[in-house]
């Protein structure tokens, strides 16, 4: 089982935060070499693994500002929802970003050398004096230190009536989608004046009204294959080539209820919070609120696998929705070979569960517990009375502190949980990557710098 | 009796967030409202099941004094008159037959059609898509009161009150309208309190009278009388609301009289209100209240 260790905690000094420094997306690059950030001010925050292992950061943008919508006189929130890597092509890294209503195209390049000896400028960018010129001069690069630029090259606007939950890309590189509330759209990652719809769910009277979709994702490998959860805690597979608008499923993925837990919170409960396919392509991996579930592709009327991740708040299932904690969307994510799944939970502890030997781990994600170097402690949440005393009643779960960003990476055994607008990054002890710097690495989250050179 | 506290919490909660949700910023969250009104749904599902069996019982005693104090009355019509009185009689006869047997949650239904017109109808205008099947078991209820054959009334599951209580009023009605007219034939003007503002409802009984096509004729009368019905028990409504739902609920009184012309704007605004606002009026059937959200 793997043994996680802290090896980079970039968080702001000061424990109070405000509530835009609130990381809402994480994502690693294909390679694993970049991780992004996004948090609910709009902003990115790209991070970079250096040779020893440690991420640091390395360009910060802003992606959205808040916007109003004037015919609906509605403001839009600027919170990053999602981040989506490309696969990289040359030097530049490209990765979507996405709020409610608009996805962006974002270009990260570096550069390390420039132009000098321009004849009408001067060092300093001031026009020179035409007359005390004499000679021509042809400019040289000359190496500078390195910038690291990001600049937007795609706006896709004007898509969307609804909030948009999810976007994710084709493994043919040239489409992705995005989601809605009821619809799906689907791109060309050149073209930003239109979008086909792929999947509409929105009744012809919005009475009707009984499932709007939560996640959409695109299957690894095949790139006709797409899979959309919805509220009603079902999750459906579409096949693109069988018609235009997949609003018919090819496979429907639905467990029966047990109607001897029913509540009047069974519905919100059931709502899928995440879809993930597994690297292979064969598996999904969906989040509900108490559990994850893997399910084959092949088989539709129940999962091959079903982990309880906090089955003790079934009991608090009022409390939990007079507080909205029950509406919390949970993400989940796999490792690199498919064995280990991993989830967020409340209290900043994070739950990771292996597959084959179905054990499973809580941790906790916290600045008083996570010392550098140091192998964090298996912690237990315990019903009733403390059997011992590193055990975290259920009373005293803290549920502000609720992780629900987690990314793994796609190789490697490093993790990183987002908890409020603190990230950690932890390793695997017993990684062979795994060198650690010397000194504590303690960093502020830079405000509103446009390009951070690295340290 | 807990689960209707429990049901009455969890349903104020639900407005209170339905309508936060109007305020907060980024636009009305579409999901998050759906499953509210899901919530919301179920909780009113089980309060008014567990309303009606809490209701009867109180109401079982009230109710038999106002048919004694009938029976008297009827018993000095009759010598008067003898042409309406065997439908009324019958209607008297088959409504104490009724009452001694109101202990029981499913057959007090009749009885407190009479007792509480306003709540009925309040539940009455519940979801259109009711199952054929419990209307049509009343009105076989009913045709047998009409017939003055033993009353066995059917017992429909409780947890469709709805139902049950809209063909039981309808029943009684019948019996009402007659008895009225019993009464004002004979000159007499006394007329129990609450008939008057059933009479209001003749209409829509008469359109119920014929038991063919139960079903249609139901849904078609809940949707027409939606709007009468909705205007007359405007102020019981509201003051029914206010028990119903507590504190949560002050605040919207009182911005009432001055959301109609905000709604009008958010109606025509934001795909996401739109179907908010028209799922909440589907939902629940107490519309001017909800008018305010």
């Amino acid at each position: 089982m793997l043994s996680p260790v802290l090896c980079s905690e970039l968080s702001a000094l000061e424990p109070e935060y405000t509530e835009a420094d609130v990381i809402s997306a994480v994502e690693f690059s294909q390679s694993g070499e970049f991780l992004a950030t996004g948090d609910k001010g709009g902003r990115v925050v790209i991070f970079q693994r250096e040779p020893l292992g440690e991420y640091n950061v390395y360009s910060t943008f802003q992606s959205h500002e808040p916007e109003f919508d004037y015919l609906k006189s509605l403001e839009i929130e600027e919170k990053i929802n999602k981040i989506r890597w490309l696969p990289q092509l040359n030097s530049a890294h490209f990765l979507l970003t996405t709020n409610d209503k608009t996805i962006k195209l974002w270009k990260v390049s570096e550069r390390d050398k420039r132009p000098e000896g321009y004849n009408l400028k001067d060092e300093e960018g001031r026009m020179k004096d035409i007359s005390k010129i004499t000679s021509l001069q042809v400019p040289v690069l000359r190496p500078m230190d390195l910038l690291v630029e990001a600049s937007l090259r795609r706006v896709f606007a004007n898509a969307h009536a609804y909030h948009i939950n999810s976007i994710s890309i084709n493994s043919d590189c040239e489409t992705y989608l995005s989601a809605d509330d009821l619809r799906i759209n689907l791109w060309n990652l050149d073209i930003t004046d239109r979008s086909f719809n792929i999947v509409d769910l929105k009744p012809e009277n919005m009475e009707e009204l009984s499932e709007v979709i939560t996640v959409a994702e695109f299957h690894p490998h095949h790139c006709h294959l797409m899979a959309f959860s919805s509220s009603t805690g079902t999750t459906r597979l579409c096949d693109m080539r069988s018609r235009a608008l997949c609003d018919q499923h090819a496979k429907l993925f639905e467990e029966a209820v047990d109607p001897a837990n029913r509540s009047f919170f069974s519905e919100i409960i059931s709502s899928v919070s995440d879809v993930k396919f597994s690297h292979s392509g064969r598996y999904l991996l969906t989040r509900d609120y108490l559990s994850a579930k893997v399910w084959d592709l092949n088989m539709e009327n129940k999962p091959v696998e079903t982990y309880q991740v906090h089955d003790y708040l079934r009991s608090k299932l009022c409390t939990l929705y007079e507080s909205d904690c029950i509406f919390d969307k949970f993400e989940c994510a796999w490792n690199g070979t498919d064995s280990v799944i991993m989830t967020g939970a409340y209290n900043n502890f994070f739950r990771m569960f292996d597959r084959a030997s179905r054990r499973d781990v809580t941790l906790e994600a916290s600045r008083e517990v996570c010392k550098r170097r140091a192998v964090l402690r298996p912690r237990r949440v315990c019903v009733g009375r403390k059997k011992r005393e590193s055990d975290v009643s259920v009373d005293s779960l803290d549920f502000r502190k609720k992780i629900l960003h987690t990314a793994w990476h796609p190789t490697d055994n490093i993790i990183a949980i987002a908890a409020s607008n603190n990230l950690y990054i932890f390793q695997d002890r017993h990684s062979h990557h795994g060198h650690h710097a010397g000194h504590r690495l303690e960093q502020d989250r830079p405000p509103q710098l446009q390009d951070a050179p690295p340290q | 009796m807990e689960y209707k506290v429990e049901a009455h919490r969890i349903m104020s909660i639900s407005l209170g967030k339905i309508y936060n949700s109007r305020v907060q910023r980024g636009g009305i969250k579409l999901h998050k409202n759906l499953l509210v009104s899901l919530v919301l749904r179920s909780a009113r599902q089980v309060y008014l099941s567990d309303y009606y069996s809490g209701v009867c019982l109180n109401a079982q005693h009230v109710e038999a004094k106002e048919w004694e104090l009938m029976d008297g009355d009827q018993e000095k019509l009759i010598p008067a008159s003898e042409d309406s009185l065997p439908s009324s009689t019958d209607c008297d006869q088959t409504e104490a037959a009724e009452v001694p047997e109101a202990p029981q949650p499913e057959e007090t239904l009749p009885s407190l059609a009479v007792e509480g017109p306003e709540d009925p109808c309040e539940a009455v205008e519940g979801p259109k898509d009711t199952s054929s099947s419990e209307p049509q078991a009343e009105q076989e209820g009913s045709s047998s009161v009409d017939s003055t054959s033993d009353v066995s009334v059917p017992s429909p599951v409780v947890s469709e009150p709805e139902c049950e209580a809209k063909q039981a009023k309808v029943s009684s009605l019948d019996c009402e309208t007659d008895s009225n007219l019993a009464m004002s034939a004979e000159g007499n003007s006394h007329q129990p309190p609450k008939a008057h503002s059933c009479s209001n409802r003749k209409r829509s009984a008469e359109k119920t009278a014929s038991h063919d096509s139960p079903v249609k004729r139901t849904k078609v009368t809940s949707s027409n009388a939606d709007e009468e019905e909705a205007e007359e028990m405007d102020t019981s409504n509201v003051s029914n609301l206010i028990t119903i739902f507590g504190s949560s609920f002050s605040g919207l009184l009182s911005k009432e009289s001055s959301e109609p012309e905000a709604e009008t704007e958010e109606s025509d605004s934001g795909s996401g209100q739109i179907c908010c606002d028209q799922m909440l009026k589907n939902l629940n059937p107490w519309s001017t209240a909800i008018v305010a959200f």
